[in-house]
């Protein structure tokens, strides 16, 4: 890789980053309705795998950025340089479980809760606003990193507030200290109902599927690192002031002292990110949300009965009602607002990670594509993915085709494992000696391997069950 | 340049425009979601105001320490610690305007000390959110009133080692694409 200077990193106090990003994604259904649901199974002692589940997520972001702030380049560049199939896996794998229009749903039906609106109508409209708005924006990190710092800054204080009015003492003694019960997993856990929840569950804790790859997209346009040198996808009106994308990414001069100075100051900066906005973040929406779900359970019995059904919709409505009911008849309707929200920030974050991705690879492995802008592939994927979802929505099955739900759920638990391989190679393999991770961090990285494929195949063979 | 009393009340409330917008935020959410559903007016207008009095006094509070200096911009810590004391209280006036619309005379809630406690411990979930959003709007507030207020050009200052730092890691891009435009010419 061509050498470059590296750019003096910024104080590591700061409130935006490019987490937000994952936070937008990650905080979605795996924290406000799938670990509340297993803590009502089990009891606030099954937190701690939820514990070691976004522990484990913020080492993966950490060493993900480590590839990308000394490159400049996606880890998708990073997983075709050790070994192309690999970055073709996740082309196709990316493809095939974020194009189906799901994910709108529960957002979506929580609002037709609040105005009546068919939750259909709201997430048509929604995909076309996503679609002109990025379309319209000159660089559309900046303005998405700010728009998603303020919603879920909103977030978490409107589900700390509504948490401080509905819930108790007991509620949330009980939920921290059931974060640290390390080793409890009653029989129940481990049998064929539930071993498959609790496997989706753990890989819903923080970012699922393919998001934590996207992060290393999102944190080279913020211009972290050699991201700098890079430049940065623009809206469609904007395309043709883009530059054109280098064909690789850059390296700095690993010999240089100053340049190493510089390079701790970055993963500071990182560390920053990974441990306050990523890992606090994700904690704090999640206790929120379990102290509801909690309460909501005391108020209504019948509550604890849908959760543990697994009715999603059901259950979140049983939930706004048992609020609703507590004495504050607006905490019903204010819990669907934030339910709604979740979703907004996951479809913001969706939308423009996966277009991120795909036109990344498009660009650079597809002959004959960098004809075409980055800009303009984002912007096609960006249309393509939106005009499926309006068709899908209108006419076919939101999760996908029944048939192969169990192939999506198979194909995203496989690629977190995949990706920590991946990780440790394009660390190990590709960076200069200075920069590689140590021992423990390796070891973490392998074991998130582990942990992930493990478990997914335990199930397989064990109960002939994907994920729940 | 000397400022009178009441000029530096009146910068102190202009500075903290953004801090009190926060709380003033949540109330009228509240409110407004109630009024949405259907509440009475009245109803809806009491909640919201319960909420959003006190959390906009006490944010308007945080950004008056902060002007004087008494808590370093943009740090965690000292805005844990403000609103571990801030929004249990907040939440306390809240309950006791809520016990009073329903009840019809105001009222503490049961196990006072208990109550305080569990919603300091929550927090600290308020205190990330509210110094989130506290400068995303700072940043749109401050810049306006910076040629005649004292406090937010002080403030803002302390941001300046951040900017530049930025500006730096701009500059770096900008040499960069300069380069690769005359090689391209």
């Amino acid at each position: 890789m061509p050498i470059r200077a590296l750019p003096k990193a910024p104080p590591s106090l700061h409130i935006l980053g490019p987490t937000v990003f994952l936070v937008a994604l990650g905080v979605g259904m795996g924290e406000s309705y799938m670990w509340p649901r297993l803590v009502l199974v089990f009891g606030p002692d099954i937190r701690w795998l939820f514990m070691v589940g976004v522990t484990l997520q913020a080492f993966v972001l950490l060493e993900m950025a480590r590839y990308a702030m000394a490159t400049g380049e996606s880890i998708f560049f990073g997983a075709a340089r050790v070994f192309k199939p690999l970055m073709w896996f996740f082309y196709v794998a990316a493809i095939l479980i974020y194009i189906w229009p799901g994910h709108l749903s529960a957002g979506a039906a929580a609002f037709e809760e609040i105005t009546g609106i068919p939750w259909q109508a709201t997430a048509c409209v929604a995909l076309v606003f996503v679609g002109v708005l990025f379309s319209m924006l000159s660089v559309i990190y900046n303005f998405l990193e700010k728009l998603l710092g303020l919603l879920i800054g909103f977030l978490v204080v409107g589900t700390s507030i509504i948490a401080a009015i509905v819930g108790s003492w007991d509620d949330l003694a009980q939920t921290i200290s059931g974060m640290f019960a390390f080793g409890f997993l009653p029989d129940k856990a481990l049998s064929e109902a539930w071993f498959p929840i609790l496997v989706g569950s753990i890989a819903f804790a923080g970012p699922s599927g393919m998001q934590q790859m996207w992060y290393t997209l999102q944190l080279r346009d913020s211009g972290a690192g050699m991201g700098a040198h890079i430049p940065k996808i623009r809206g469609l009106r904007s395309a043709d002031e883009a530059e054109s994308m280098p064909s690789r990414g850059y390296m700095f001069d690993t010999e240089n002292p100053e340049e190493l100075q510089k390079w701790k100051g970055w993963r500071k900066w990182v560390t920053f990110d990974a441990l306050l906005l990523f890992w606090g973040i994700t904690m704090l929406v999640t206790i929120s949300f379990t102290v509801l779900a909690m309460s909501a359970a005391r108020e209504n019995p019948d509550v604890a009965g849908l959760i543990e059904g697994g009715d999603r919709e059901a259950a979140l409505k049983a939930m706004s009602d048992a609020f609703a009911s507590a004495g504050s008849p607006i905490l019903g309707t204010l819990f669907f607002a934030f339910i709604a929200l979740i979703g907004l920030n996951a479809t913001l974050g969706l939308f423009d990670s996966f277009s991120r991705g795909q036109a990344d690879m498009t660009y650079y492995f597809i002959p004959g594509a960098k004809r075409f802008s980055m800009s303009r592939l984002y912007a096609g994927f960006l249309w393509g993915v939106i005009t499926f979802g309006i068709l899908i929505l209108l006419f076919g099955p939101a999760d996908g085709p029944a048939g192969i739900l169990d192939i999506l759920a198979f194909l995203s638990t496989f690629a977190m494992g995949a990706y920590c391989i991946v990780l440790l190679l394009v660390n190990n393999k590709l960076l200069p000696k200075p920069i590689r991770p140590g021992p423990i961090r390796n070891v973490i990285i392998g074991f998130g391997a582990v942990f992930y494929l493990g478990m997914l195949f335990y199930s397989l063979v064990r109960f002939g069950v994907v994920v729940g | 340049m000397t400022v009178t009393d009441s000029a530096k009340v009146r910068q102190l409330a202009e500075f903290s425009v953004p801090a009190a917008s926060v709380g003033i935020a949540a109330g009228l959410v509240a409110g407004g979601l109630a009024a949405f559903v259907g509440r009475p007016i009245g109803w809806a207008l009491v909640t919201g105001l319960g909420l959003a009095i006190p959390l906009a006094l006490f944010g308007a509070g945080y950004a008056v320490l902060l002007a004087l200096g008494r808590i370093p911009a943009g740090v965690f810590a000292p805005a844990a610690v403000y609103w571990a004391i801030g929004f249990p209280l907040a939440l306390l006036a809240h309950s006791v305007v809520t016990e009073w619309t329903v009840a019809g005379t105001p009222g503490l809630p049961a196990e006072p000390w208990k109550f305080l406690a569990f919603r300091a411990l929550l927090s600290m979930g308020f205190a990330i959110g509210f110094i989130w959003m506290h400068e995303q709007l700072g940043r749109h507030w401050w810049p306006r009133i910076l040629d005649h207020n004292l406090y937010a050009r002080w403030v803002v200052a302390q941001y300046v080692e951040l900017a530049d730092s930025l500006a730096e890691r701009k500059a770096a891009t900008d040499r960069h694409r300069s380069k690769r435009r005359e090689r391209t010419a």
